[in-house]
């Protein structure tokens, strides 16, 4: 059975290519958000079971969706993607509850998929 | 302060007054008048003419009334207090006066000098009750300490059983003996004392003829008729002692001439010194004094002047600066000019082009002359004043804009970071994506293509690296986002050489601060890669007194120094432009230590 994704990014092109990728290699994209609020939403109605999550979003930050989505009924298991590395991103990161954390140059379906693969 | 005045002038009228009465109603000895009212009765009686003694009390009366009043009209001279100090002490000390108490008695002999003393400390000072010569002021101490025990020896040592001379004795018979203890020789002792006594007295004249010399034109006129006085007196009172001296034997001491001189002499130096301080002249002493005064004055020291000057601790200097039509203080601090009635306002300088204004007592509007002849001899100090006043807020300003310079320019550092991680990057990772899909689409067996394709993906990575570095080396997110610790940890992750950060805060600090901080470190751990063979470095980053300190040592071999232009340089000018201060030692072989402390008050204070 394919994963469903919701993918949030407030880049068009990003979100595009990425959409395109992860349909390409077995994953079932529900949905796509621009900011947190329309992330959270997004989630609330489609139930993704995984949710790939950009860490700079304009209206909050990816660790604060990612706090509320770990509060859901349905848990979707978060990765959080950004164009920093880890380091740059400092304590936040650490303390997320998110499952697992890309940059966006090492994103591919196979690192998603060993993610979302982990234990919870 | 009134009612110390007037209870002065009260107790010395009521002492003057009675002892007037007294003498009047036939006391000749008019002191068992008051005396006898203090204690035991001596016995013993002094014969003045009651003439002499009705023209001494009424002396006495104006010179203390006299002294009140200067004291009342100048308080910012101690002559009013000297002056009334003198008439009542020897009041206080002549035997007459208390003649009916032993105890009074030895304690005026005790003091008999002081009079004199605090006469020469009021001539020597006058107008400003101030000495200006370390040697005159000397001079009065040694005169006080004099005046304390020279008449202790006879206190002392008095034996009223044995035999002595009258002239060598005055009348200490009827003062109480301190001991019982028979000393013969005191007429030598007496002797000894005169001549230091004759000895002090032409050492004032010539202090005295120094001081005439040396004042300016305006004061020494006012302090002539003075001293001409003075002189007199001091010359009265020399020949006396120095009569006593050579021809002990002589009566002179007792003769109604000498008596009637030392009235006189009081009477003149009272009116003398009231004169001069209350009918202008001592106005002029104190704008002379205040001319002089000024020509030594510290910049800022000028309102104190004028203060003193116009004898009004209370005032305050507004400095007009026209580009900012407001007044302000010394400190560029903005002052606004009173309305309540409670103080007056004296506007100094031609009509329409203010240079200052004085705020002070309204009391000092009744010497309009005084107010305006000190505004004008300050005049030259104000202007000074007024553009050191404009050059510290100009400076003040320039120091506030180069601040926010620096806080504007990593404003724009943090811009240019964010455009690039929200433009280019964001661009060249979703390439990177594009690339995984044709990769897909094209399949294993395309090996010409696959090959391009890994080609290109590795100069997509190395672009993104590239461009991911220079946004970290513009202004790191990091930083923004997080602080200054977590951005030195993610730099020190980056170094090629072992760092031990030793201290890092953990709380966000200003803005300013961090980036200086960050910058500090980062160009110091690049400059440390880059020259100095290090083997180890530690950084500390620490809030001390206000300031943060920022440190970096590294064991390598040393010799470093900001060249213009350099990056040491270049961050040496930010550390100034927040107020703080680069230091390095670096002797060859011998490490470098970098310190940088930069004040949480420029950072917070500016604008």
């Amino acid at each position: 059975m394919r994963r469903r994704v919701l993918i949030v990014d407030d880049h068009p092109s990003f979100r595009r290519f990425a959409t395109r990728l992860l349909e390409r290699s077995g994953f079932c994209v529900v949905g796509e958000a621009e900011d947190g609020a329309s992330a959270l939403a997004a989630s609330h109605r489609l139930r993704p079971e995984l949710v790939l999550l950009d860490v700079l979003l304009p209206d909050m930050s990816g660790f604060a969706v990612a706090e509320v989505l770990a509060g859901d009924s349905h848990h979707p298991r978060v990765v959080l993607v950004s164009s920093r590395s880890a380091s740059e991103l400092g304590p936040a990161l650490e303390e997320s509850p998110a499952a697992g954390f890309l940059t966006k140059s090492e994103l591919t379906a196979d690192a998603l998929a060993a993610i979302a693969d982990g234990a919870p | 302060m009134r009612a110390v005045r007037l209870g002065v002038w009260a107790a010395g009228a009521t002492l003057c007054t009675a002892m007037l009465i007294g003498t009047i109603r036939g006391h000749v000895d008019a002191g068992f008048y008051v005396g006898n009212a203090l204690s035991t009765s001596t016995g013993n009686v002094f014969v003045v003419p009651h003439n002499q003694a009705y023209a001494g009390y009424l002396v006495a009366l104006v010179a203390i009334t006299l002294g009140v009043l200067v004291w009342g009209l100048r308080p910012d001279s101690r002559t009013g207090i000297l002056l009334t100090a003198m008439p009542i002490i020897g009041l206080l000390t002549d035997p007459i006066v208390f003649a009916g108490s032993r105890v009074a008695v030895t304690v005026g002999l005790a003091a008999a000098w002081l009079d004199a003393v605090i006469a020469a400390h009021l001539i020597l000072s006058y107008p400003t009750g101030r000495f200006t010569s370390r040697l005159d002021r000397g001079f009065v101490a040694v005169g006080y300490g004099f005046a304390l025990v020279s008449a202790l020896p006879f206190l002392l040592f008095f034996d009223p059983r044995a035999p002595h001379d009258r002239d060598v004795w005055d009348c200490y018979s009827c003062a109480l003996p301190l001991t019982h203890v028979a000393w013969h020789d005191v007429t030598g002792v007496r002797h000894v004392l005169n001549g230091v006594g004759v000895a002090l007295i032409v050492l004032f004249i010539a202090l005295l003829l120094r001081k005439i010399v040396r004042a300016v034109p305006v004061a020494r006129s006012v302090a002539l008729p003075l001293a001409v006085v003075a002189f007199v007196g001091a010359a009265r009172f020399a020949s006396l002692l120095a009569l006593r001296l050579l021809a002990p034997s002589s009566n002179v001491s007792w003769s109604s001439a000498w008596d009637w001189s030392a009235i006189f002499v009081t009477l003149a130096i009272s009116l003398a010194l009231a004169a001069g301080m209350l009918w202008g002249g001592a106005g002029r002493g104190a704008v002379a004094d205040l001319v002089v005064e000024l020509e030594r004055t510290p910049p800022g020291s000028v309102r104190d002047a004028l203060a003193r000057a116009l004898g009004d601790p209370s005032l305050e200097l507004g400095l007009w600066l026209p580009e900012r039509t407001a007044y302000v203080d010394h400190g560029g601090r903005p002052l606004d000019l009173p309305t309540a009635l409670s103080r007056a306002v004296t506007v100094l300088g031609p009509p329409g082009a203010p240079v200052a204004a004085l705020v002070h007592d309204p009391a000092l509007l009744e010497r309009p002359a005084l107010l305006q002849s000190a505004g004008a001899a300050a005049r030259l100090a104000l202007e000074n004043e007024r553009l050191q006043a404009e050059l510290r807020l100009q400076l003040a300003e320039v120091r506030a804009s180069r601040a926010r310079i620096v806080t504007a320019g990593d404003e724009e550092r943090r811009r240019l970071e964010r455009d690039l991680h929200d433009g280019a990057q964001q661009r060249l990772l979703s390439l990177g994506l594009a690339l995984q899909l044709v990769r897909a689409e094209v399949g294993p067996e395309a090996n010409g293509a696959a090959t391009l394709l890994g080609e290109a993906e590795a100069e997509l990575a190395a672009a993104l690296e590239e461009l991911r570095q220079l946004a970290q080396g513009i202004h790191p997110a990091v930083l923004t986002e997080h602080g200054v610790g977590p951005a030195l940890k993610t730099l020190v992750a980056r170094s090629p050489l072992p760092v031990e950060l030793q201290h890092v805060p953990d709380e966000r600090l200003p803005a300013p601060l961090e980036a200086a901080a960050y910058f500090l470190v980062s160009e110091a751990l690049a400059n440390v890669a880059k020259h100095a063979r290090a083997s180890a470095v530690s950084v500390s980053i620490v809030c001390e007194d206000g300031s943060l300190v920022v440190e970096v040592d590294d064991d390598g071999v040393g010799g470093a120094a900001p060249r213009t232009g350099s990056g040491l340089a270049g961050l040496a000018d930010r550390l100034h432009a927040l107020d703080g201060v680069l230091t390095i030692e670096s002797e060859a072989g011998c490490g470098t230590r970098l310190r940088a402390e930069i004040p949480y008050a420029a950072v917070t204070a500016a604008p």
